[in-house]
């Protein structure tokens, strides 16, 4: 199995960068993120624009610098930004791996694997680790823009790499579901529908861009059942030092999380491969 | 367990899509290194036969045997032995050919220098060397088909499906696949073909399946299916509906066999050629447009075994055809 899974990781990758338009695309895509979302909010700006000017300039400067702690956890909303940047920008990968197995399967290359006697989980994991390449490549390069663009950290090998494992289980998860539902799917355009209903939502019910606290509390509700909010918690920990749960209890969610979307995924994925 | 000469058992295979019986309990043998047809009009029940046999889709009932593995328990055991070349065109357009090939043979155990030698070997069975390295995406439909053969066929397969290989094609690639069929029956592989082409089934195949909705109402060399319509059969296209029931009645005086059928009158005879002179007597009076003699073929088996033509509206997925189209072009 591990054979055959390796020859198909290679065939997604050879496509991958065969694409150069797409490839070039996805690199200008996280610039764009970090760049036009992180520094548009600029809350000092922000603050001297809505008019709050007094004399002393250091005094703005401090009250704002309270209020940013009081909300963020932080002055510097740049490095509290990117950090939930790190996890979204990997989970809309995993969202979007699903969607070319629907093009896959009408164009009729996903019958042609199914003919050979490679095992249907190796087409199944194939396809979750190339997205996790790919992911792990887009993050390096957000990474380094974050570092350019003023991105602060404090470099510590070990919370780089707990960071890392947070972001690729949630990366599996997603992967796993949506692989699920590329398979259950016939139409591209409904497979659009069902990753732009969740993409967006996911991303603000949870602590990528404001802290939980300031949300309604009906939100909070939902951000608690969001995989991204625990991920997003690790991340921010490890790289920043700010936290809202407790770190074993967020492993243990996201764990759990990524058990449960693995199984379910790989579940109706192999059913499908095996008669559809 | 089977005798050693029999590639492909097939016993009760049946398959349900909700109320609809798309294959209905069907049984047949074929022997090793025979090419053997399904012939039968798009929605009979070819496909899904197939799909069956190459482990793609799960029988609703029944079983078949593929060089005594069955289809139902033993599909990783099948898909060691089958090539499968499909309607559709399943090579990844955004690879060079031999990408694909040489992916097909990896998936099928070869590594290295061996899978290299294999991707090469088929590629130059299918004449496909100087485009090899180019992109499928540029590749002219006949090159396309002969493509998908070749990715069907480098792990050496001893039974090879082959799904409506020529649809599409113009007449000159047609022949040339059809060479290239019979070259894998001289290398002993066993062939299975769908074709609702019955100058195909004809030409290729050593037998015949008459398929249609689901079940086989025939089987048989193509010679024994055509001794099944005696005679020849004579069209005649008179100018006015009026007159072609009038002839018909003329007809039937001197003729047992008489019918219209879609605006033609049709006469069944023994000899066309001993039954002309009285023919051209009883049609002196009318106003004829058209008289065509048909020996009997295939297409007319089917016709006289299900009470209609082989050729009738497909089913159309615009996907598919822009895809086809874009191949089939250049």
């Amino acid at each position: 199995m591990i054979s055959e899974t390796g020859v198909l990781v290679e065939r997604e990758l050879k496509k991958w960068v065969g694409r150069r338009g797409t490839f070039f695309i996805s690199l200008i895509t996280p610039v764009a993120w970090l760049a036009l979302f992180g520094k548009s909010l600029n809350f000092v700006s922000m603050f001297s624009a809505a008019g709050v000017q007094a004399a002393n300039p250091i005094i703005v400067k401090q009250y704002v610098d309270q209020t940013l702690l009081k909300l963020f956890g932080t002055t510097d909303y740049f490095s509290y930004l990117a950090t939930g940047m790190f996890v979204v920008f990997a989970f809309f990968q995993s969202v979007f791996g699903g969607v070319n197995i629907v093009f896959e399967k009408r164009l009729g290359s996903m019958n042609r694997l199914r003919m050979t006697p490679a095992p249907r989980s190796s087409i199944f994991f194939a396809k979750m680790i190339a997205t996790l390449i790919r992911s792990f490549f887009y993050e390096t390069v957000l990474l380094v823009i974050a570092i350019a663009l003023g991105f602060s950290l404090d470099f510590n090998v070990l919370n780089f790499v707990e960071a890392g494992v947070a972001i690729a289980l949630l990366s599996m998860s997603f992967i796993s579901v949506f692989e699920a539902i590329g398979f259950s799917v016939d139409n591209q355009e409904v497979m659009f529908s069902i990753v732009n209903l969740v993409n967006l939502p996911l991303m603000f019910a949870s602590p990528a861009l404001f802290p939980l606290r300031q949300m309604p509390w009906w939100l909070q509700d939902i951000a608690r059942f969001n995989p991204i909010t625990y991920t997003v918690d690790i991340v921010r920990y490890n790289l920043l030092g700010l936290h809202s749960f407790n770190m074993v209890e967020d492993w243990v969610i996201l764990l759990g999380i990524t058990v449960v979307f693995v199984s379910a995924g790989m579940f109706v994925s192999l059913r499908i491969l095996e008669n559809y | 367990m089977p005798t050693p000469d029999i590639s492909i058992d097939v016993r009760n295979l049946t398959k349900r899509y909700g109320s609809l019986l798309a294959v209905d309990h069907i049984n047949f043998k074929v022997m090793r290194g025979e090419i053997y047809s399904l012939l039968g009009p798009n929605g009979a029940g070819k496909t899904t036969t197939i799909s069956m046999l190459a482990t793609l889709r799960m029988p609703t009932e029944g079983d078949a045997l593929v060089e005594g593995y069955s289809v139902v328990r033993e599909r990783t055991k099948v898909r060691k032995v089958i090539g499968v070349v499909p309607q559709d065109l399943t090579a990844d357009d955004e690879l060079t050919g031999l990408d694909n090939v040489l992916l097909m043979a990896r998936l099928h155990g070869y590594s290295g220098k061996e899978a290299e030698e294999r991707a090469w070997e088929a590629i130059k069975f299918m004449e496909l060397e100087d485009a090899a390295k180019r992109r499928v995406m540029y590749y002219s439909g006949g090159m396309r088909r002969r493509l998908e053969i070749a990715m069907s066929i480098v792990h050496n397969p001893k039974v090879v499906f082959l799904d409506e290989p020529t649809v599409g094609l113009d007449v000159q690639s047609r022949r040339h696949i059809w060479d290239l069929v019979r070259e894998l029956k001289k290398e002993g592989v066993t062939v299975i073909l769908t074709t609702h082409y019955m100058e195909e089934a004809e030409e290729l195949s050593d037998r015949v399946a008459i398929i249609d909705h689901g079940h086989i109402v025939a089987e048989g060399t193509p010679e024994d299916l055509k001794a099944k319509v005696k005679g020849d059969r004579i069209y005649v296209k008179l100018k006015s509906d009026a007159e072609t029931t009038k002839a018909i009645e003329a007809l039937s005086k001197d003729f047992n066999d008489v019918k219209e059928m879609n605006g033609y009158v049709v006469i069944k005879v023994e000899s066309s050629a001993d039954a002309m002179p009285q023919l051209i007597k009883l049609l002196s009076n009318f106003d004829v447009t058209e008289l065509r003699v048909v020996r009997p073929n295939l297409e007319e088996v089917f016709l006289e075994l299900t009470g209609h033509g082989l050729r009738e509206e497909e089913s159309f997925d615009a996907f598919k055809f822009r895809r086809l189209m874009r191949a089939v072009r250049s």
